[in-house]
């Protein structure tokens, strides 16, 4: 099972599509956090997903905004898709009747 | 403030490995981070990723089996020179009077002495930098943990007491009964602490770390040269090892029955190879520095 950053991650890479690399994914989570999210945590939680197959990420282009250097891709994979989805279909099926699943869909768009 | 948190930024960066660090160097651009925040997160991912080198057991290896002992060694007997130098250092700076100078006898004691302060400090630091060679390409992944150690090492080695079994095989003017007849030259606390700490982090460190980054461009240099350097970094190490007193000890312990050489000295050995091994890079990459310039620019072959 993923861990709690482990999924932020996967998600918002998996939001992000195209345009998954590490500076768009880190404000994903921090915008859904409200919370600061180091480079360490994100580069080392991201090698490690790497390791279990769950994403794949490459040296992609560079751009002057990133003073000509290059963002490091990423792509969530089809096992990375089946984890995301065992781990938020647990997280549903657990907080069913919680008191804070009415919040949950009252701040929904 | 922000300038030097950006210095200390690209500096920490370098212990990544190239791909990473033009990617988080550009993910901090991007950001639009203060100094002081981007130093916090580049710090914390670089102490992740030294960290999960020191999973395995190949750095744990080369911590006890080299670092270790190559840090205690060169410890001691930077101690053990600085200690020999301060004495006669001591010596001039209270007793010195322009008109030594006149006496024949005085003026060759002086260059004697000077020339043996000169060896050492040089044989120290031909030793200091092969042993960082040796690290550097051993312990390519881990070199900088293990510069922290040697760092730390040495401080410690100059400002903590070694054990009276120590003491007694690398530091005998320590050990002795009585009174001290170098009592009052370690007495000034320039010579006792700030002298050894001077010799070793200049004599000492800064050659290992120089060896280190040495060490880790190895790889790049033709065989030629490769073999020159291991071969001068090898002997310079064992003439550390052997031109010392434990060596010494060992002989006259005869504690495993033993009949050990007596060795010559390797301490010219220490010094030729390294040195000439830098001479001959000068050389090797100002005539490739030349040749691409001539590729380059086939006017300058013309006129060569």
């Amino acid at each position: 099972m993923l861990g709690e950053f482990e999924y932020l991650l996967l998600t918002a890479a998996a939001r992000l599509g195209d345009e998954a690399y590490g500076a768009a994914i880190r404000r994903e989570v921090e915008e859904a956090t409200v919370r600061r999210c180091s480079i360490g945590a994100l580069y080392t939680t991201l090698d490690r997903l790497e390791t279990k197959g769950l994403l794949k990420t490459w040296m992609g282009d560079a751009t002057p905004q990133r003073g000509g250097r290059p963002k490091r891709m990423v792509r969530v994979t089809a096992k990375g898709v089946q984890a995301a989805t065992a781990f938020y279909n647990a997280v549903m099926l657990v907080s069913r009747g919680v008191p804070w699943e009415a919040e949950r869909v009252a701040i929904q768009p | 403030m922000t300038h030097f948190c950006w210095w200390l930024v690209d500096l920490l960066s370098r212990m990544l490995e190239p791909g990473e660090r033009d990617a988080v160097r550009g993910d901090l651009a991007e950001s639009g981070l203060s100094g002081g925040q981007a130093l916090r997160d580049v710090l914390g991912l670089v102490v992740r990723r030294q960290v999960a080198l020191w999973q395995g057991w190949q750095p744990w290896l080369a911590l006890g089996g080299l670092v270790i002992p190559l840090g205690v060694l060169l410890t001691l007997v930077s101690r053990r020179t600085a200690d020999e130098n301060a004495v006669y250092l001591w010596l001039y700076a209270n007793n010195w009077t322009w008109t030594y100078i006149t006496s024949a006898g005085f003026r060759a004691e002086l260059f004697g002495n000077g020339a043996g302060i000169v060896i050492s400090w040089i044989a120290l630091m031909c030793w200091s930098w092969s042993g960082g060679l040796l690290l550097g390409y051993l312990s390519r992944r881990t070199t900088w943990s293990n510069a922290a150690f040697l760092s730390f090492g040495l401080l410690l080695g100059a400002l903590v007491h070694p054990p009276p079994f120590i003491e007694s095989l690398f530091l005998p003017h320590h050990h002795r009964f009585g009174a001290d007849p170098n009592g009052a030259v370690f007495a000034v606390t320039f010579y006792r602490v700030i002298f050894p700490l001077i010799v070793q982090y200049v004599l000492v460190l800064l050659p290992l770390l120089l060896g280190m980054r040495q060490g880790l461009r190895t790889a790049v240099l033709p065989f030629s040269l490769r073999t020159i350097l291991w071969t001068s970094a090898i002997a310079s190490l064992a003439s550390l090892v052997t031109q010392n007193s434990l060596w010494w000890q060992i002989r006259t312990w005869q504690a495993y029955h033993l009949r050990l050489p007596r060795l010559p000295s390797l301490h010219l050995v220490a010094a030729a190879g390294p040195i000439g091994y830098m001479i001959l890079t000068a050389i090797f990459r100002w005539s490739r520095g030349r040749t691409t310039a001539m590729t380059a620019d086939p006017s300058l072959k013309e006129n060569s």
